[in-house]
Formats: structure tokens, C-alpha cells, sequence
């Protein structure tokens, strides 16, 4: 056994270079590993991530209070007068709305958390560690993906409560994968926003101005029949809409024509869903992209 | 041991508002030292950092560590760097011990390895009883040592800690300054950033004094010591009248001429033992008699004040933007 006092030295004792990066065959086998690197370090963060969630509640179920508002403040005190639901009970009408709502809300998480992490100096941390450069961003896809799930699905169960009945479960499931992704792809530009602003309380001011407009300019709350022509023109091709119809017409399964015609301007499912699909792919290429870059050119 | 672990040569980084943080610094620190980067705020000592450790790049200049280029291959030098201090930051809603083995496993140690590094880190900075703690509950000395601890998770040969002690209690300074001085003689090259010229000259095996981003000058301690002369004595009268006649009497004695704060004249020589007893011998037969007298090497400050023309503690800018 070694005495304490060389045991002591020890546990300070730095590796040689060498040591650390190895022969050529060490630094070969690296690079055998960095797919599994990229994946662990992505999934470290994504750990360290959903362990600050759990340890701020307070913020999650407040993320959650208003979207549940909005459900019940729909159902009961607005759903009475809206119109132009061809037979479908308007609380069936607008859970799908309000998911995709909470959804892109919730994929501001990234965003926020993108920047408090800058500000706080912890992502100069992670950038002197040898880990994989992408599992920051990895790391918060995948645990805002997982918070935004949770919410996503407690708020559908709070909808069965006051009424919620979707015609198909299958096609509930693939609803709510739609519009993750769908938030997903949102998430990246809350990133771009995280890492430009100066502030948490900045990224929080931007998000309320682009998600409002483009959640209420939509058919997620109301039809967008008795909209004038202009709004209704904008309304029913934005993405929200597309992502909300798409989510709405797996809901509901099978409806007639005309239904289809008076609540998803005629179009079929699978229709939506490809369309919902490209949109999703789209931002993710343009705005992944830009994130990517722009969390890159933190180093200049 | 012959090629130095640390070297830059000529970096160059101006910021995007044009403010010249490094207008052409070099320095080098050999393998098992301890470099100190001497300078106010906003001289560009965290900069200079910065760029080492990879997480900036220059306009232009050189840099190496341990062999490896920092702009070229920065991942290989990301494994051979720790980094704490002002920059590096703990994370305060995870607890002490998840913190290390969350650096640990981005350090790649397999899961055992990450938590028994941790324990062992932990017990070394006295942090194991508050290990299960948020580190937003610890005390500023204790979150810099976790801070330090998360930098030697992966044993690197090289560690960059930017102001480790600035904004702790003198208490908290001293324990850090130790555990410093144990890691160097381990066998780690450190290059270490501060405002503190006390700090400097308590670990430091060399000195660079940086400025407005540039290196004005190096060298030991007591290299630059020497450059001030070798002997300062420091004369206090009984009131500022007294002192104004002390220095007009000690015009003639030693090479530069005396200097007058308030009630004390500072009399700076090569040749102590002669010039104090002139100075004894010329206020005698003035009739200015002496309240005190103090006779000490030059501190860094004055190297600092002869150096740059004001004083370190002075230039108060933002530290990190700009």
C-alpha cells in the first residue's frame, strides 16, 4: 500500500499529453468512438438539462397554467358562441389549437435556457471540455422534447376532463409526435433568439409578439370562415394552421366531406400531414442551420 | 521539460465594437511553472484566456499548448486544458457532486471513473459535506473551489484559471492560493490571471505585466523589482510642513529624486545602506526629526505604478464585453 502522503499527491498528479491524447492508434480510436461520444455527451446534457427542470417545478407548472386557462376559458365562456363547427363539439375543436400552442411556448424553454446558460458563463464550460460541439444543442432538443411531451399530454388530459373525445387514438398519438416535431423545429429559432439577446427577460419579450400573432391569426381557437379575406387568405396557409389541421383531422378520423370541407378547408390528412412535414423540415434546415452556425461562431 | 507547455506569439483580437483587447501579446510558460498575467481590468488578460483555452479565436498570432495548436486542432487541446475562474462557470441549479461528474462524463471517463473522481475531488476541497447541496448555496469560496475541482476532473497537464481569487474573502484567497501551490507541485503548468500584485508574487514563478493588450514587461519578481531599484525607504514626519522641508533637504540623495505622499517621503535607490544613512545624516542637520522609517524591497505596485504611470487597482472597465 502507498503512504497517505503519496496517495495524497497522486489524486492531484496531471496526466502527461501523451497520456491524454495518445499514440496515433489511441487518437485513431477516438475517433472509433466519436459517434458513441457524440451521442453520450448529447445524452449527458440532455440529463443535466431535465434535472434543472425538475428542479425549478414551479417552472413547468406555470408553463402550464396558461394553456390550461385558455382551455377551460375557451370551453366555457367563449365555446357557447363560436360557430361553423359542422356538429363537432368545440372543446374536440380546440384541444388540437391549444396543444400546438403550448407546444411552440414550450419550445421557448430552449431559448431561455440557451441564454441564461450563456450569461451565466457555463457554455464557455462545456466549450473547454474535448466534448462532442453539437450535444448542446442536442442536449436541449431532446429535454425540452421530453418537457414539452409531458405538457403536451397533461394538458390533453385536462381537455378529456372538460369534454375532449378524439375519434381515433391512433390517430391522437400521431398528432401530438406531429406537433413535437413541429415545436421542435420552432425551438431552433428560439436558439437563434437565446443566443442573441442579452437577457433571459429578452428572449421572454420576443417570444410573446411572433407567437401570439401566429397562434391566434390561425384555425387553432376558431374556424377561419368568418375571418375577412385577407387575414383568412394568411390564416389558413401559415404554418400553425397547417400543423393545427393536420393534428385536428388526425383527431377527429374519419368525417365527412363536408365537414372536411367546413373545418379543414377540404383538405385530407394525409395532405396535411405531408404539408405539416415540409414545414417541419424546412424551419429545421434553415433555422437548425442558422443556430448551428451561430452557437459556432460564439468562438469569434 | 524543454519545450514550454504554454506559447503565444503576437495574438491579435480585435472585437467586433473595434476595441483592440490584444494588440500583439506573447509570452510563454514552461512545462511545472506557474506564469502570472499581471494587469488591471480590461487589459486583456481574460481575452489572452480565452484565446488559449480555444474558446476564441485570434485575428491573428500563434498559440500552442502543450505542443498543439490551439486554432488549428482544438479539440486534442480542449483535452489537455482546465479551465476555471471568472469564464468557467458551475452550474448552480445541479448539486456539487453532479456538477464534477457531469464534467467528468463530458470528459469521457466511463461512469465509475466520473463518480470516484468526483469523491475524491469533493474530499480534497473540503466540499463532501456539501455535496449534495445546489451549488447555489455555497459561499463564494466554495463555489471557487468547485469551480477548480471541475477543472482538474480530467487531470490535465495544463490549467488556465482566469482571477481565481478576485471578489473572495482573504480567508477563502489563502485556502485557494494552497491548493494552487499543491497542484504546481504535482507537476502542473499553470498560467494564472489577476489584478492582485500579491497574488502574483506569492505564486508565480514569472511575471507578465499587461496593459492596453499588450506585455509591458516580464520577467520574476524580483526581476521586476529590480527594475525600480533595489531599496525603497519610506521616511514619515510629524506633520506635511515637516515633510515638504524633508524633501526639499533630500533633493541631492539617491539617483531619481524623492517623492513626497502626504506626511511620508519615499526615497528609491540602488544602494540602500549608503543613501539611508545620508538621509539620516541630511534630515539631522536640517532639524527635521523622523517619525518613522521603513526600509523594503519595492512591492509589485510600485513596479506596476513605475510601469504604466497609474496605479493596477485604477482602470475599472468592463471586465468581459467590449
Amino acid at each position: 500500500m502507498s503512504s497517505p502522503v503519496t496517495e495524497k499527491s497522486e489524486q492531484l498528479r496531471p496526466k502527461t499529453a501523451e497520456e491524454l491524447l495518445g499514440s496515433a492508434a489511441g487518437a485513431a480510436s477516438h475517433n472509433g468512438h466519436r459517434i458513441a461520444y457524440t451521442i453520450s455527451d448529447a445524452l449527458a446534457m440532455a440529463g443535466r438539462n431535465l434535472l434543472r427542470l425538475l428542479r425549478s417545478p414551479d417552472q413547468v407548472v406555470f408553463s402550464l397554467l396558461s394553456p390550461i386557462m385558455f382551455t377551460l376559458l375557451f370551453r366555457y365562456v367563449f365555446g357557447g358562441a363560436i360557430g361553423g363547427l359542422q356538429g363537432v363539439d368545440y372543446v374536440t375543436y380546440l384541444v388540437p389549437g391549444i396543444a400546438v400552442q403550448t407546444a411552440i411556448f414550450s419550445a421557448g424553454t430552449t431559448g431561455f435556457g440557451l441564454c441564461d446558460d450563456l450569461q451565466k458563463g457555463f457554455i464557455d464550460r462545456l466549450r473547454s471540455l474535448p466534448m462532442a460541439r453539437s450535444a448542446v444543442l442536442a442536449g436541449r432538443a431532446m429535454a425540452d422534447s421530453l418537457n414539452n411531451l409531458v405538457q403536451v399530454v397533461i394538458l390533453i388530459l385536462v381537455g378529456v376532463a372538460v369534454g375532449f373525445r378524439p375519434q381515433s387514438f391512433a390517430g391522437l398519438v400521431l398528432g401530438v409526435v406531429l406537433l413535437l416535431g413541429f415545436a421542435l423545429s420552432i425551438s431552433f429559432i428560439f436558439a437563434i433568439v437565446g443566443m442573441s439577446v442579452s437577457s433571459v427577460e429578452a428572449v421572454n419579450a420576443a417570444t410573446f409578439p411572433v407567437v401570439f400573432p401566429l397562434t391566434f391569426a390561425s384555425s387553432a381557437f376558431v374556424p377561419t370562415s368568418t375571418m375577412p379575406g385577407w387575414l383568412k387568405a394568411f390564416a389558413d396557409h401559415q404554418p400553425v394552421s397547417v400543423v393545427v389541421n393536420a393534428v385536428r383531422s388526425l383527431v377527429l378520423g374519419d368525417i365527412t366531406p363536408q365537414m372536411r370541407e367546413g373545418l379543414l378547408g377540404g383538405q385530407g390528412t394525409v395532405s396535411l400531414v405531408l404539408q405539416s412535414l415540409a414545414w417541419t423540415a424546412g424551419f429545421t434546415l434553415v433555422f437548425g442551420w442558422i443556430a448551428v452556425r451561430k452557437y459556432r461562431r460564439l468562438a469569434s | 521539460m524543454s519545450a514550454p507547455a504554454v506559447v503565444a506569439e503576437d495574438l491579435v483580437k480585435t472585437y467586433k465594437g473595434g476595441v483592440r483587447a490584444l494588440g500583439g501579446v506573447s509570452l510563454a510558460v514552461e512545462a511545472g511553472t506557474v506564469l502570472g498575467l499581471l494587469g488591471p481590468n480590461g487589459a486583456g488578460k481574460t481575452t489572452a484566456v480565452r484565446v488559449l483555452t480555444t474558446l476564441l479565436r485570434p485575428d491573428s498570432g500563434r498559440a500552442e499548448v502543450a505542443g498543439v495548436d490551439v486554432v488549428a486542432h482544438p479539440d486534442a487541446v480542449r483535452r489537455l486544458i482546465g479551465l476555471a475562474g471568472q469564464n468557467a462557470a458551475v452550474d448552480e441549479n445541479l448539486t456539487g457532486r453532479e456538477n464534477l461528474q457531469l464534467v467528468g462524463k463530458l470528459n469521457h471517463l466511463t461512469r465509475p471513473d466520473a463518480v470516484d473522481r468526483a469523491g475524491v475531488l469533493l474530499d480534497r476541497f473540503g466540499l463532501t459535506e456539501a455535496a449534495g447541496r445546489r451549488a447555489k448555496t455555497y459561499s463564494g469560496g466554495m463555489r471557487r473551489r468547485l469551480d477548480l475541482a471541475a477543472a482538474l476532473v480530467a487531470r490535465a497537464p495544463v490549467l488556465f484559471l482566469d482571477e481565481p481569487t478576485t471578489g473572495l474573502d482573504p480567508r477563502s484567497r489563502v485556502d485557494l492560493w494552497a491548493i494552487i501551490e499543491e497542484l504546481v507541485e504535482a507537476g502542473t503548468t499553470v498560467l494564472l490571471t489577476t489584478q492582485y500584485l500579491e497574488e502574483a508574487d506569492r505564486l508565480a514563478d514569472q511575471i507578465c505585466v499587461i496593459d492596453h493588450g499588450k506585455v509591458i514587461a516580464e520577467g520574476t519578481s524580483a526581476q521586476l523589482k529590480s527594475r525600480m531599484g533595489a531599496t525603497i525607504i519610506e521616511i514619515r514626519l510629524g506633520g506635511e510642513q515637516l515633510a515638504i522641508r524633508a524633501e526639499t533637504a533630500l533633493e541631492q540623495i539617491g539617483e531619481v529624486p524623492p517623492v513626497r505622499d502626504g506626511e511620508t517621503v519615499r526615497v528609491t535607490t540602488q544602494d540602500g545602506p549608503a543613501v539611508l544613512s545620508q538621509v539620516v545624516g541630511s534630515l539631522n542637520d536640517v532639524n527635521v526629526p523622523i517619525a518613522g522609517l521603513v526600509v523594503r524591497e519595492p512591492s509589485l505596485d510600485d513596479v506596476f505604478l513605475a510601469l504604466t504611470g497609474h496605479v493596477a487597482e485604477d482602470e475599472s472597465t468592463e471586465r468581459r464585453s467590449a
